[in-house]
């Protein structure tokens, strides 16, 4: 039974894209639309006919479903309410930052294939942005693992109640900056822009209608809920099931109280500051990397 | 409005109209601005086509007025070009040789401007002897668009065409980049996709109905065309307006400066997705449009110019009007707290879309673009109109010319803007007995013509009309809007900047797409 708790990452992660866009209304002085809109955009985007490009080659079909398969695969491998019974016994976290990059991989080709400017921008600097971030987020997660004394989420999970030491701390504020850059939000992209000229993840999508946008959209909801659930079991995994505190039956309840943190420290944050200039999202995402470097520093100094 | 100050002066031959043209510019526009040129097909009345030039500056209150005839050759009417000596003139002259065919000889572009390929060769839809109905008969639709756009060759030089259709809802124009890696090399933009035929209509359908015409050219600055376009008709007809109708159209232009300038402040937040600034922006702006539909019955200030007067007290209730305007100011202020605090939007500002001032001089830029750039020009008082030499009030000019400049150049003009309403507003007790509208007068002289100007939100509004022989309908409407002057200086402000860069330093322009399209 609890192998099947990836479902929950598949079925309410566009009620938590909801949620997020509700409190950045709200902190704009918006009403918004409601939390359930991304689950009526997708039922739309599902009934509706595809418009697909004469240039695109077997790489623009492939990649929605790569990309969604591929985060669907990282969901299993995530404890989400119980560290008992990740499919397959996995769990790993490398594992599961690959098994990511692949389908971030086949989205940037698909950027790429349809021919048009926009795409072709779209996925140069997901591209730039992917090398910046990848090194830094493993560091950060190289230091809970070395603290964890394993790259096993549930082990992971276990081994840490909530974030006490200083290397969690600046582990936890590295991995958040990554967490802003993976989900595509400001300031390193803008998820509400209609300026093609400025969008990153928005980009690569654009040629995209239909079904397979709906994939595709659905795959990004899914992977801010995971990347969520993975700075969730690293930092503050007390209540999880199966850990050592409290009862298994609150474990949920725990877990929805600590996503909805997220989500307001993420839309808040989002709302209040500028996108940055191109450019200058290596000083950000470089100070981030100094930060997880400095975690790693941390943990084998101070043991 | 000083009613003698357009000085008319027929220039015989075509290197005198340079001549006069240069020593009127100055070099690199250093005297006085080209305040709009065009053509008119005067045929009819024995004067064959002419070329005319307006040039004004900030020192004395005077438009100088060039009239060059059109000689015909062989080929068709054409002249020398004037783009060479006063760059300024480039677009005008492309327009010119667009809608009645004749040809600046030496232009350095000779691409069409205006028309798009749907007009086959030879159609040139502002003369007066083509109708609507020729014009309509020949568009073919299905003709190919060969818009030789220009092209920047070498070793990892990327092409990037973005519109006509964009993704958000804004009107229609293709920017063809020409980058390396994310900068911007240069930037062809072509616009002139909502040519509609205004100044034709103009033309057909007599001076009282231009009015409504006027105030649909560009929905935001409704009032400063409208304005412009009865200060033309009216200077025909000798007019004084009373002060109580002065005051009003004042008082209702520096109204569509504030609710234009906090939209403009607000958008450029869109631009860096600053989210909370835009939609305080949005917000301020919607209750200053509230207000202009309290007092005029209209967001966007329409139906409230008439050739004479205006239709509406738009001054009564002034203490009501006073509270308003000063909880507007209050907001306003902290709205531009919350601004200037943002040090990640203000970061993004700073050094953006640099426009050196001279390129904006020889190129003719015109209100918050020029006045940002070191160009000390305002209508208000180079040519006091309306109400305006009745006040005191301060005009403002920085040089800088990047995007931040161009926030704070508006960010000042507000304060002075509010200034404005307030002052007209405690006077508003001493007009209120007077008349709204000036009474009958004579209609316009045949064959007369005059200049009507106003400065609105986006920089100079200038309206020449010109009566026909009969005094009921115009021979030639001319309609000259800031956007005119303001888009040819866009690629020189991209350039080297990196291509997200551009919304960002388009916002900062504000420039219209059908407003300068006629």
């Amino acid at each position: 039974m609890l192998d099947l708790q990836f479902l929950i990452i598949l079925l309410f992660s566009p009620l938590l894209q909801g949620i997020i866009k509700k409190i950045k209304a709200w902190s704009q002085g918006r009403v918004g639309a409601g939390v359930l809109q991304p689950y009526w955009d997708l039922v739309r985007l599902f009934r509706k006919d595809m418009v697909i490009s004469k240039t695109a080659s077997w790489v623009f079909h492939a990649a929605p479903f790569i990309t969604f398969l591929s985060v669907l695969a990282a969901s299993m491998m995530v404890p989400v309410i119980s560290v008992k019974g990740t499919i397959f016994g996995m769990g790993d976290i490398i594992a599961l930052l690959y098994t990511l990059a692949l389908g971030r991989f086949f989205m940037v080709l698909a950027g790429l294939d349809a021919g048009t400017a926009f795409g072709g921008e779209g996925s140069s600097r997901e591209a730039t942005v992917a090398i910046l971030v990848e090194p830094m987020m493993m560091l950060a997660i190289f230091s809970t693992a070395i603290a964890g004394g394993s790259t096993s989420l549930s082990k992971l999970a276990l081994s840490v109640d909530i974030f006490h030491s200083p290397a969690h701390v600046l582990a936890l504020a590295a991995f958040f900056v990554a967490l802003i850059a993976e989900t595509g939000r400001i300031p390193v992209d803008n998820p509400d822009t209609h300026l093609e000229l400025t969008m990153i993840h928005e980009g690569m999508l654009l040629e995209y209608s239909g079904r397979y946008l709906a994939l595709m959209e659905w795959a990004h909801y899914m992977k801010q809920m995971l990347l969520f659930t993975v700075a969730i079991d690293l930092f503050f995994s007390y209540g999880i099931a199966g850990g050592g505190h409290g009862f298994a039956a609150l474990s949920p309840l725990y877990y929805a109280l600590k996503l909805l943190f997220l989500a307001a420290a993420m839309a808040v944050a989002e709302s209040s500051r500028a996108k940055l200039r191109f450019f200058q999202l290596p000083s950000l995402l470089g100070g981030a990397f100094v930060l997880s470097l400095l975690s790693i520093i941390t943990v084998i100094m101070l043991g | 409005m000083n009613p003698g100050n357009e000085l008319y002066m027929t220039v015989e031959s075509e290197d005198e109209f340079i001549r006069r043209s240069v020593e009127l510019f100055g070099r690199n526009g250093g005297r006085k601005a080209l305040r709009l040129m065009f053509a008119a097909d005067e045929r009819e009345t024995g004067a064959g086509f002419n070329v005319y030039a307006v040039f004004s500056g900030m020192g004395e209150d005077v438009f100088d007025i060039l009239r060059l005839p059109i000689r015909e050759n062989g080929r068709g009417p054409g002249y020398k070009s004037l783009t060479p000596h006063v760059p300024a003139a480039h677009w005008y002259e492309r327009e010119i040789a667009d809608m009645f065919g004749i040809i600046p000889e030496g232009h350095p572009d000779s691409r069409r401007l205006v028309l798009h390929g749907m007009y086959p060769e030879g159609i040139y839809p502002l003369r007066r002897d083509v109708s609507v109905q020729d014009i309509r008969k020949k568009i073919d639709l299905e003709r190919p668009d060969t818009y030789p756009y220009m092209k920047v060759k070498g070793e990892g030089i990327c092409e990037i065409p973005v519109g006509p259709v964009h993704a958000g809802i804004i009107e229609p124009g293709h920017f063809r980049f020409s980058a390396v890696g994310e900068t911007v090399y240069y930037l062809d933009p072509r616009l002139f996709y909502t040519h509609k035929g205004v100044e034709k209509h103009f033309e057909q359908i007599g001076f009282e109905n231009g009015v409504a015409l006027a105030e649909r050219i560009s929905g935001v600055s409704a009032f400063a065309h409208s304005t412009a376009y009865c200060s033309a008709v009216e200077r025909m007809r000798g007019i004084t307006l009373p002060v109580r109708a002065r005051a009003a159209r004042t008082f209702l232009l520096e109204l569509e400066r504030l609710y234009n300038h906090v939209g403009d402040i607000g958008n450029m937040c869109a631009g860096t997705g600053f989210a909370i600034g835009y939609a305080r922006g949005a917000s301020l702006k919607e209750r200053i449009m509230r207000l202009n539909e309290r007092l005029t019955g209209s967001r966007y200030l329409r139906g409230v110019n008439h050739i004479g007067g205006v239709s509406r007290d738009v001054l009564e209730n002034a203490e009501e009007t006073l509270a308003e305007a000063g909880k507007i100011k209050e907001e306003y202020k902290s709205f531009m707290g919350l601004i200037a605090g943002a040090i990640s939007h203000i970061e993004r500002l700073e050094n953006a879309g640099l426009l050196p001032g001279k390129i904006a001089r020889n190129l003719g830029a015109t209100g918050v673009a020029a006045r940002a750039s070191g160009i000390n020009d305002d209508l208000r008082t180079a040519h006091p109109y309306m109400y305006y030499d009745e006040l005191v009030f301060e005009t403002y000019m920085r040089t800088k010319g990047d995007v931040y400049t161009r926030m704070m150049i508006r960010a000042d003009e507000v304060g002075c803007t509010l200034a404005i309403m307030t002052t007209i507003l405690k006077r508003a007790r001493g007009f209120s007995t007077g008349p709204l509208h000036a009474g009958p007068s004579a209609g316009v002289p045949p064959l007369s013509s005059a200049l009507g100007w106003a400065e609105g939100p986006r920089g100079s509004v200038f309206y020449f009309v010109k009566s026909g022989k009969d005094g009921l309908s115009p021979l030639r409407v001319k309609v000259r809007a800031a956007s005119f002057c303001n888009w040819p200086l866009m690629p020189f402000a991209v350039q080297g900047n990196i291509i997200p860069d551009f919304p960002l330093i388009n916002k900062s322009f504000n420039l219209s797409y059908s407003g300068c399209d006629m």
